[in-house]
């Protein structure tokens, strides 16, 4: 499978909430798309192109905006894809693959937690990585990590 | 009867490393599990963008302790497509080399701690013991046993000493034997056969909808390999099998890990014999410093002189021990990743765990969750 | 317990000589204290002979002399290490139990409940999240207890000190009584860490 064949069959399913299909080395390519259209891009890919696999979602934070990367894999093609979503920095809500693929749910909690990517109508969105009540998202560039000596002087002198 | 939630783990001897899996009984029998992880959560994500490129690499020997070549290779293949960067053939038969040694010691380790959950104790011991003979082998090249830090940006670090090749034919000839005596020892057991049989089944449809790979996913029937459907390295230029299985059942995942350590002996073999009739540089040509691992300084100065590597995105994928990993790799220039995210196959192989402990016994989940094969390491990052 | 070593009496054996007991240890030099060799345990009228020396050396020196270092003897030589594994060293500390290094021929035994259990080691890196549960499993333990910290990461925090989850050395939890260095300790670091632990238990006094 070819950008120009994901193109082709996406472009009239979508509209103009589909950017652009990138070439990307090695993979089918790399969908850039609006969020508004996230639901039905993700049912034309697991129904109509096969992707039936969902490998993961990666949370990028670019500090003016977010950016979501969905990994996919089909079996039929043997190629992976990349499906990329620029989310605002103020409002990062993306409607949740979880309905789509079960296997996106504890993914999807990931990118929550550590990126602070929200996706709506998630069945279960609550910490999984760390403990309950943790208000931090340590995967923001704005978090910073410290030698515990640093933090330790730093606690003394508060 | 009245229905009750039991904690089982984090210290739990089911658990083979640092999570809860939270049990829902009505009597014996399961109704509901909630599976609770984090608790070997590490930030490797984070601490990464803090670390140069070659550094990465000593924590993905961590992320997965009982697979960390294959973690390594990981990680090197994305970090390679971000920096535009190839390495020389001979690395790559070389990484192919560290890639199935280190399966058939990760299959060990399971096979280990597997059959001493179903309460066999002397294959442990034979398990631990020829695994011992593989790690003997890791620590002739890398120095280690378990914590490699063996690839490299564009190679590996070193080649091979001289003499090994004569002495990973021995070790592969003695385990290719032992393989059927396992055989005898598992499958020749009326308690293995009916604590095993039928139990922890997870159909293909279900394995795919709910991300499950590696040997569960093969056991259910589904050919699906990294290795051949997308090769990496050197795989497309040897010879081997994708093992497979219908069970979809605990015996079945035995029987896939069984057949993949002897599919990793027949790679080995083709390997070695690549390795004898080729030697050559190990290590890309003309690397900064700060990459250019072997002979560089280690200290401020060696990192000083920097190349500065046009902006690029790195994605790979690596059939590993326990499944599909994927690593994506953000190179925003300079020397340290701007973004690492890894997927791990044990993550998503847990987070299904509804779908294959529901209405078994609470005796069965030590057998069911044993051939998960879990690294809670790699779970948590 | 301040009489001094001069004044110890010299040590008894029963008539075969098959069973001793020392007056002094060779490392403490005060109080000396008497000492119950393993050979013993090799002669055939052991429990009828002990009971007979040992009555007679409490009665000459009180219980609490006599007995601790009994107590020593038997806990040094068998500690119960608590089964669990926290991350990479727990490979390793299950490669000692198997057949190359048999970490039981120390009598070291896992055992998977904390109430069997009087040595903790803290196999790897310990996070805020499992902290509590580090520290209530510690104190499910009976007394006397051991903590040995095995790896850099149960050490100091390892590579992950840095890390925003990672408790930087489990002995800001627990009292530590040994510590490992290595990532991962090879399995003779660890056999060693117990064999520092059984020196230190053998000293021990109270």
């Amino acid at each position: 499978m070819q950008p120009d064949d994901l193109s082709r069959h996406l472009a009239p399913i979508l509209g103009d909430r589909l950017i652009a299909v990138e070439p990307f080395p090695e993979t089918a390519g790399r969908v850039r798309f609006r969020r508004e259209g996230a639901l039905d891009l993700f049912r034309a890919m697991r129904d109509d192109l096969g992707f039936r696999h969902f490998s993961t979602v990666a949370g990028i934070d670019w500090v003016d905006h977010r950016e979501a990367v969905y990994v996919l894999w089909s079996d039929d093609a043997k190629q992976y894809v990349l499906l990329s979503v620029d989310l605002p920095a103020g409002d990062p809500r993306i409607e949740s693959a979880s309905g789509i693929w079960p296997s996106a749910n504890w993914h999807e909690r990931e990118a929550w937690e550590m990126v602070d990517l929200n996706f709506d109508h998630h069945p279960d969105l609550r910490h999984l990585l760390m403990p309950d009540g943790y208000t931090f998202h340590p995967l923001l560039r704005s978090f910073k990590l410290h030698e515990p000596e640093e933090l330790e002087v730093k606690a003394r002198h508060v | 009867m009245s229905e009750m939630w039991i904690n089982m783990g984090p210290q739990h001897p089911m658990t083979h490393g640092l999570w809860n899996l939270r049990v829902k009984l009505d009597g014996e029998i399961v109704v509901d599990v909630d599976p609770e992880i984090g608790y070997l959560h590490r930030g490797i994500e984070k601490i990464s963008e803090d670390r140069h490129y070659n550094e990465v690499i000593t924590l993905m020997d961590r992320c997965c302790y009982v697979a960390g070549f294959s973690w390594e290779h990981l990680y090197i293949l994305a970090a390679e497509e971000a920096l535009h960067l190839a390495p020389p053939e001979r690395a790559e038969y070389l990484r192919v080399l560290c890639d199935e040694f280190q399966r058939i010691g990760s299959h060990l380790m399971w096979y280990a701690a597997f059959v001493q959950d179903i309460g066999l104790m002397s294959p442990f011991l034979y398990g631990m013991r020829d695994r011992d003979l593989v790690l003997d082998l890791y620590q002739s090249y890398t120095g280690a046993r378990m914590t490699y830090e063996y690839m490299r940006v564009g190679g590996v670090r070193n080649d091979l000493p001289p003499g090994f090749s004569a002495e990973a034919r021995q070790v592969l000839d003695w385990l290719s034997r032992r393989f059927d005596e396992y055989d005898q020892l598992t499958l020749g057991s009326d308690i293995f056969r009916k604590r095993c049989d039928n139990l922890g089944i997870l159909k293909a449809n279900d394995c795919v909808a709910h991300g499950v790979t590696g040997p569960m996913l093969r056991s259910a029937g589904v050919k699906r390999d990294l290795r051949k459907d997308r090769p990496y390295s050197a795989y497309d230029r040897v010879e081997f099998d994708v093992a497979v299985a219908d069970g979809a059942d605990v015996t079945a995942r035995y029987l896939v890990r069984l057949e993949e350590m002897r599919q990793a002996v027949r790679i080995l073999r083709q390997v070695l014999d690549w390795l004898d009739k080729n030697p050559g540089p190990v290590m890309a040509e003309e690397l900064p410093r700060w990459l250019g691992a072997p002979y560089a300084p280690i200290g401020r100065e060696g990192y000083l002189l920097k190349r500065n590597f046009p902006k690029g995105v790195g994605f790979s994928a690596v059939e590993e021990p326990h499944g599909e990993a994927v690593a994506y790799v953000v190179n925003e220039g300079g020397e340290h990743p701007y973004r690492v995210k890894f997927r791990s196959p044990v993550f998503s192989n847990i987070s299904a765990a509804r779908k294959y402990l529901i209405g078994y016994h609470v005796a069965d989940i030590p057998p069911i969750m044993g051939s998960v094969d879990i690294c809670i390491g790699e779970v948590d990052r | 317990m301040t009489t001094p070593a001069a004044e110890v009496t010299p040590p008894k054996s029963s008539p075969d000589g098959a069973f001793r007991l020392e007056a002094e240890l060779p490392m403490v030099t005060e109080p000396a204290v008497p000492f119950l060799e393993i050979e013993a345990l090799r002669a055939k009228e052991f429990i009828p002979a002990a009971k007979e020396a040992l009555g007679a050396l409490i009665a000459e020196q009180g219980q609490a002399r006599v007995i601790r270092p009994v107590f020593n003897w038997a806990g040094r030589n068998s500690l119960f290490p608590l089964h669990w594994g926290l991350a990479c060293c727990a490979i390793e500390f299950a490669a000692a139990f198997g057949a190359r290094w048999d970490a039981e021929r120390f009598g070291v035994v896992p055992r998977s409940s904390p109430r069997q259990c009087d040595l903790m080691i803290v196999n790897g890196t310990v996070t805020w999240k499992v902290a509590h549960k580090l520290i209530t499993l510690y104190e499910q333990m009976p007394e006397p207890k051991w903590v040995i910290a095995m790896g850099n990461c149960a050490t100091g925090g390892g590579p992950f000190r840095t890390a925003y989850s990672v408790v930087p050395g489990v002995d800001k939890l627990v009292p530590v009584d040994v510590y490992i260095a290595g990532c991962p300790p090879r399995p003779e670091a660890m056999l060693d860490g117990i064999l520092k632990l059984e020196e230190l238990i053998r000293e021990r006094k109270e």
